[in-house]
């Protein structure tokens, strides 16, 4: 905010640019703006949504100002990005010179005549009255420093110099909770699972369907989900959770909504459950036998008797065709001994659309499984932004609610026996608290006196 | 109890209009005596609406459904109006600027009456909404949101008045340092409130940021108010500027409290 003068080099002006307020001011308006537009457009959908919302142009100026992933565009990055420059560039601009504030010798400050706040006059000398005076702003202020100036005697006391450091634990913590989410966003991962009853999971899937090995087991005993009394609103979704390392059961643990669990530095929170078919009772018929019931699984092979082995591969509990049928509908892979598998569909007993073939199957029942979804996360950034949480909260304390006060009184001969008090002092904040403390000294100075006559 | 704390509800919020009506008067005449009587009867308002929303907390466990009563619109209303009157109180008891009640009031009665609009039957609270960190949050954003209301009244006195025609008489000088500092305390509040909201959605999802509207709608206020601290640091930017500023990140924060839910879900919905 200096003005440019001829004959800086490009250097410094960069500097200067980046050390400036005005550059600060400008990126957080222009962050604000910019959040904005991510609140209105939807964000990650597919292209189609935005053809059917904004037509083909719109979509495509979308696109090509990344507005369907905003904040994870590069300009809005780039922003960011400026604003942490910004910060640092200005921090480091401004530092030296608060250190230097903030070390100033208090016996020169003590010399410093300043112009008075105040001025009256107290009965006594200046020898009677100064290490009263010293006491007084001592108590108000802090420890008093006294030099001899111009003939008089010159007390000067400060407090919370050292308050002139929490801007820059705040903006210190600014970048530490951005290093945080860099961190995070380089070596974390975030994944889902699922897990039927009784199944053991030793892989996540993260991004795009790609699987992530866990490099430990996660078994589901047991879901549940608990009701509130007489009514069908969920209090409780509960997981059953079995962790195994190495073949040995190493924890339990029944997980639920907002209390998730740690498993050697992998978090695992309850997110979401379903109903998984666990398997189906057919009738099977092969031509010209007798039908037999048996019982096929949910994605696994079993053998049949009289030979072939089959599976479920698909399972919807209501199927509507119409006037065709109405239930429920099996897909059932089926094979003989050295043939490709074929699919049969079962329908339920009734169904006119009885499916013919060497074998067939008819579904007379089903039993259904819980599964619950697991998102799972790792982030090793996590903790850089709570302490930077921490340290910007205790920053803005100090920031908004201490200051550095300077406070000097003056005693000079005021001529028959009395003595002319001068005070003065600066605050870098809170001059409202500066005055009313030089008020309180102003009246105990006053006052005391009143009292001693 | 419930049902004793909506009445009582009912009967602070047209105590709240008596009062706005009486820190009105003394304004306007300049009586003080007319505007201690509206901050004692302020004081008293306080008291039953503090009991009002104890007597709700306690009844939502009665009905075997017990939460904090900050779960829904009516009882964040509530609950707003209450965090609005107690910053007023303590910037009065502070300044003793009973003006201010004349803007401020108003704010808390238009609140008040809004929430009485509200289905205000308690319901049993879905899983992932009980969390300790989700009461700190509330908490702490609507202390928040009552700085910036109150900073905005002060705003509107500043300008009605036409302070920024002297902008360096005394009093322009602790309207515009009142301004700036109940958005300090907004600020803060507002920064705890984000913290403590980041740190429940860690616990129930395992992301504390994932820019939603309404999580970057309070990050977008707290640009606004962030740009508006740093704007002390440049020149001119003091006064009839820094009273503007304050109203328009008050239009941010209602916008972040209302806008988000009523417009913005609408907006999304047919991408769902
Ligand atoms: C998200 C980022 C930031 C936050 C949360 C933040 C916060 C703060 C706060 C709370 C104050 C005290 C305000 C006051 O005294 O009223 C402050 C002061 C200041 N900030 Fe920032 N700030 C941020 C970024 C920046 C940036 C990028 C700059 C770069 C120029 C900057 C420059 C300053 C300066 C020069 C001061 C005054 C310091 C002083 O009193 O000597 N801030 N900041």
């Amino acid at each position: 905010m200096k003005d440019t003068q001829p004959g800086r080099s490009a250097l410094e002006l960069i500097w200067s640019f980046f050390a400036s307020v005005k550059l600060s001011f400008f990126l957080f308006l222009t962050l604000a703006v910019a959040s904005i537009f991510g609140t209105l457009i939807p964000q990650r959908e597919h292209l189609h949504v935005y053809t059917k919302a904004y037509g083909e142009t719109g979509a495509r100026i979308i696109q090509a100002l990344s507005l369907d992933d905003m904040y994870h565009s590069y300009w809005f990055l780039l922003l960011l990005t400026l604003l942490a420059v910004n910060l640092v560039i200005c921090s480091l601009n401004r530092l030296p010179l608060a250190l230097k504030v903030i070390r100033k010798d208090p016996a020169a400050e003590a010399k410093r005549v300043r112009k008075a706040w105040r001025s009256f006059t107290v009965d006594g000398g200046v020898q009677d009255n100064q290490d009263r005076l010293a006491r007084e702003l001592g108590r108000v202020v802090g420890k008093v420093h006294r030099a001899e100036v111009d003939g008089g005697v010159n007390l000067f006391a400060q407090r919370g110099a050292w308050s002139r450091l929490g801007v820059y634990l705040v903006h210190a913590s600014v970048l530490i909770i951005f290093i945080g989410a860099i961190v995070g966003n380089l070596w974390g991962f975030d994944g889902r699972v699922f897990i039927t009853e009784g199944q053991t999971v030793d892989h996540i899937l993260i991004q795009r369907g790609k699987k992530l090995p866990l490099g430990f087991g996660v078994r589901l005993d047991k879901f549940t989900i608990t009701y509130y009394k007489g009514s069908r609103m969920p209090s409780e979704y509960i997981s059953d959770l079995v962790f195994i390392n190495h073949g040995k059961e190493v924890k339990k643990w029944r997980l639920k909504v907002n209390h998730p669990v740690d498993f050697k530095g992998i978090d695992f929170y309850q997110s979401s459950y379903d109903q998984q078919l666990k398997s189906v009772k057919v009738l099977l018929t092969r031509k010209g036998q007798e039908p037999q019931e048996v019982q096929l699984y949910f994605q696994r092979w079993s053998k049949l008797p009289g030979g072939g082995e089959a599976g479920v591969q698909d399972f919807r509990p209501q199927v509507d065709m119409g006037g065709m049928y109405r239930g429920a509908v099996a897909r059932i892979l089926y094979r003989s001994p050295g043939k490709q598998p074929v699919a049969l569909t079962a329908f339920e007993p009734g169904a006119r659309m009885a499916s013919r073939g060497e074998v067939t199957f008819q579904l007379k029942g089903w039993d259904m499984v819980s599964r619950t979804g697991l998102s799972v996360k790792y982030d090793p950034g996590v903790w850089f932004v709570w302490i930077g949480c921490i340290l910007m909260t205790l920053g803005f304390l100090v920031t908004f609610y201490t200051s550095h006060r300077k406070v000097w009184l003056r005693l000079t001969p005021a001529g028959k026996g009395r003595t002319r008090v001068e005070i003065a002092g600066s605050a870098n904040r809170n001059r409202v608290g500066l005055q009313r403390a030089m008020e309180r000294l102003e009246q105990s100075i006053r006052n005391q006196k009143g009292k001693a006559e | 109890m419930a049902e004793l704390s909506n009445q009582l509800i009912t009967y602070v919020t047209f105590a709240y209009m008596a009062a706005a009506v009486l820190y009105l008067i003394a304004a306007v005449s300049g009586a003080r005596r007319i505007a201690l009587v509206g901050s004692g009867l302020t004081w008293l308002i306080l008291a039953v609406h503090t009991t009002a929303i104890i007597l709700r907390w306690v009844g939502s466990y009665e009905m075997g459904v017990g939460h904090a009563p900050f779960s829904n619109l009516f009882e964040s209303l509530v609950f707003f109006g209450w965090t609005l009157v107690l910053i007023y109180l303590i910037l009065e008891l502070r300044t003793r600027m009973y003006v201010v009640g004349a803007y401020a009031l108003p704010l808390v009665f238009a609140t008040m009456l809004y929430a009485l609009a509200q289905d205000a039957s308690i319901r049993p609270l879905m899983p992932a909404l009980k969390s300790n960190w989700l009461i700190a949050h509330v908490i702490a954003c609507f202390l928040g949101y009552a700085g910036f209301g109150i900073s905005a009244a002060l705003s509107l006195l500043y300008l009605l008045t036409g302070q920024g025609r002297q902008p360096s008489s005394p009093r322009a000088n602790a309207l515009d340092n009142f301004i700036y500092q109940t958005v300090a305390i907004g600020f803060i509040m507002l920064t705890a409130g984000i913290i403590t909201g980041a740190v429940w959605a860690n616990s129930a999802w395992g992301t504390y940021w994932s820019w939603d509207p309404k999580e970057t709608w309070s990050l977008i206020t707290w640009f606004v108010y962030a740009a508006m601290l740093h704007s002390r640091y440049m020149r001119g930017w003091q006064g009839t500027r820094l009273a503007v500023f304050s109203l328009a990140g008050f239009v941010c924060v209602l916008f972040t409290y209302f806008g988000v839910n009523l417009l913005l879900s609408g907006l999304h919905s047919y991408a769902s």
